[in-house]
């Protein structure tokens, strides 16, 4: 079971390269841009460039505050990246393997469909995150040396400015909750993508998304309710893991003000507990496995056309 | 010893229409069967429903277990290539090694090596790079490769050259087969196989129109070429089929003894593809 798991799961790293190669390039892109000097953002109402840190005159928790910021901006980009590679994938894994008729093969060898499905739901919910972390954390870090090289050249005492003063492993902690979390919290989307992509002859995306973005509208005008918008569309933008419930207060120059005079920690941030305690969090998790159940019925009975 | 696959009316339906309609056989251990059927007689819906890939009424049973409910416990005993093409084309030789022998408790990779030690199939190469005769040279040796009691092939050399048609069942006959495996084989190449087979059924229609071993045909089956008189008179012996040949009458006869037949004219044994042609004819006549 555990073994098959493992093979299984291997496999789909073997046919969707993308799942690692586009957060990859993603990260090569971010680390030009970072040591070319063009990423900047904008934190105390200070411009705060990572080339200019070596330079400014704050403190080694302000300065923690501001890379840890700038790093985050970096993590954040990645998981936008994380959240439409998953939609893709999601959509293409069990539609490509019926359209190349490979399934008959896949279907030939002693594994079921429930472990099959399985295996692509784990890649979806705990493999893609597990990437885009590390991923995440080589981003950073190739960052930070350069960035080190850059200012220890012009003798600064890089290890008093930077490394000193970056909580690195509470940054790639928060991350890595975050990235978790997201995925459990969208999983509803991830089940009805691979049933779609189980059952559907043509165009998964359209079929996908269509009655996403169209039920919440029709529901809205014929009954006049917003259950569905709710459940769908505002799910989407509203995740309750952040301690005061809102999307960009880990970014908000406020709290990262409060947060640099004792010492920053995204972890702080969020609230898990809170999270793991939501029921939208459970009710999203059963539509999921709904989903997902469906999927691997669909599968079974594939070979019945 | 119990039959290895044994189908007591089996039918599966696709709407109105019947793909398999009320079919009853068992194949022993050991043998090598050919499925044999036109297009669209259900050939491959059968072959399906033993392979458990999809589901059907009345009782099937395969190695004693339900295909359809047991699919994984049975494909541990069971390979099959269903057509040339169905091998991922984005894999590579050895990743496919890789996953089959994660999976598959019966595979022996050293064995599936040894065999593409024989190929142009290099284990770097993807599928997609491979010639179609390679990528069937691929998927024979990794299926050669494991010890299964049954082995199914639906059309495994379609599209492959003559060549490659007959090292292929060379291959199947010379390293695979050591008469307690079975094989259930269909194609459309039926005179290639002829001589490979040990039992034959016809499928039309989605019924059995023949289940016969290879050895009992000849005492059952007969065809006479006559001419004149002797035709009418052959006629009332009842043949199932008939047809022209050159100004003469062919008929086909089925349980009929070939020494009231010899009077008549020229007799011999119908080969399976004439056979098949009566069988499938002979009811519409």
């Amino acid at each position: 079971m555990i073994a098959n798991q493992i093979a299984l799961v291997r496999r789909e790293f073997w046919e969707h390269r993308s799942l690692y190669i586009v957060p990859a390039v993603l990260g090569v892109v971010l680390v030009l841009v970072a040591i070319t000097g063009r990423a900047s953002i904008s934190a105390f109402d200070t411009h705060v460039d990572l080339a200019l840190l070596g330079a400014t005159n704050i403190s080694a928790n302000e300065r923690g505050a501001a890379i840890t910021a700038f790093l985050a901006v970096f993590a954040g980009l990645f998981v936008f990246e994380m959240l439409i590679l998953t939609v893709f994938y999601s959509l293409d894994t069990l539609y490509a393997e019926r359209k190349d008729k490979s399934v008959l093969f896949w279907r030939s060898m002693p594994v079921t469909d429930a472990e099959t499905v399985i295996s692509k739901l784990i890649t979806a919910l705990v493999l893609i995150p597990l990437v885009t972390l590390a991923i995440v954390a080589a981003t950073h870090l190739i960052i930070l040396v350069v960035t080190s090289i850059w200012i220890g050249l012009r003798g600064a005492n890089v290890w008093h400015l930077i490394w000193s003063s970056v909580p690195l492993l509470d940054n790639w902690s928060a991350t890595l909750i975050f990235v978790l979390s997201i995925s459990l919290w969208l999983s509803p989307f991830v089940g009805w993508f691979l049933l779609v992509s189980a059952y559907t002859k043509r165009s998964p995306m359209l079929i996908a998304i269509l009655p996403i973005l169209l039920l919440p509208m029709l529901e809205r005008s014929i009954l006049g309710s917003r259950l569905l918008f709710d459940a769908i569309i505002v799910r989407v933008v509203r995740i309750p893991i952040f301690n005061s419930g809102e999307y960009d207060s880990m970014l908000n120059s406020q709290s990262l003000t409060e947060a640099a005079h004792d010492g920053i920690s995204l972890v702080s941030m969020l609230d898990v507990g809170g999270f793991l305690a939501s029921p939208g969090l459970w009710a999203g998790l059963v539509v999921c496995g709904l989903f997902v159940t469906a999927a691997i019925y669909v599968r079974r009975f594939s070979g019945d056309t | 010893m119990s039959s290895l696959v044994q189908a007591r009316n089996v039918s599966k339906s696709f709407g109105e229409t019947k793909a398999i309609d009320n079919v009853s056989f068992d194949i022993e251990g050991g043998r090598i069967t050919g499925l044999i059927g036109p297009n669209g007689a259900g050939k491959t819906t059968l072959l399906k429903a033993v392979l458990g890939l999809t589901d059907c009424a009345g009782s099937l049973s395969v190695l004693g277990l339900d295909p359809f409910r047991q699919r994984k416990e049975l494909m541990q005993n069971i390979c099959f290539i269903a057509d040339v093409a169905v091998l991922p084309r984005w894999i590579r030789v050895s990743q496919m090694l890789d996953f089959v022998e994660a999976v598959h408790p019966r595979f022996s990779r050293k064995a599936a090596e040894d065999l593409l030690l024989q190929t142009k199939v290099s284990a770097n190469a993807k599928v997609r790079q491979l010639s179609k005769g390679m990528v069937t040279q691929l998927h024979l040796s990794i299926i050669m490769a494991i010890d299964a009691k049954l082995l199914i092939l639906d059309e495994p050399t379609l599209g492959l050259d003559i060549i490659f048609r007959k090292e292929f069942y060379g291959n199947l006959l010379g390293d695979y087969f050591d008469g307690e495996r079975t094989i259930i084989i269909t194609t459309h190449q039926i005179e290639e196989i002829e001589n490979l087979l040990t039992d034959v059924m016809f499928i039309n229609d989605g019924r059995l129109v023949l289940n016969s071993t290879m050895d009992a045909l000849p005492e059952q089956y007969s065809e006479l070429m006559t001419s004149g008189a002797n035709t009418d008179k052959a006629r009332e012996l009842g043949p199932f089929y008939e047809r022209k040949v050159f100004g003469k009458t062919v008929l086909t006869f089925e349980g009929v003894n070939r020494d009231k037949l010899s009077a008549f004219g020229e007799l011999r044994t119908p080969d399976i593809a004439d056979l098949f042609v009566a069988k499938v004819k002979g009811v519409a006549q």
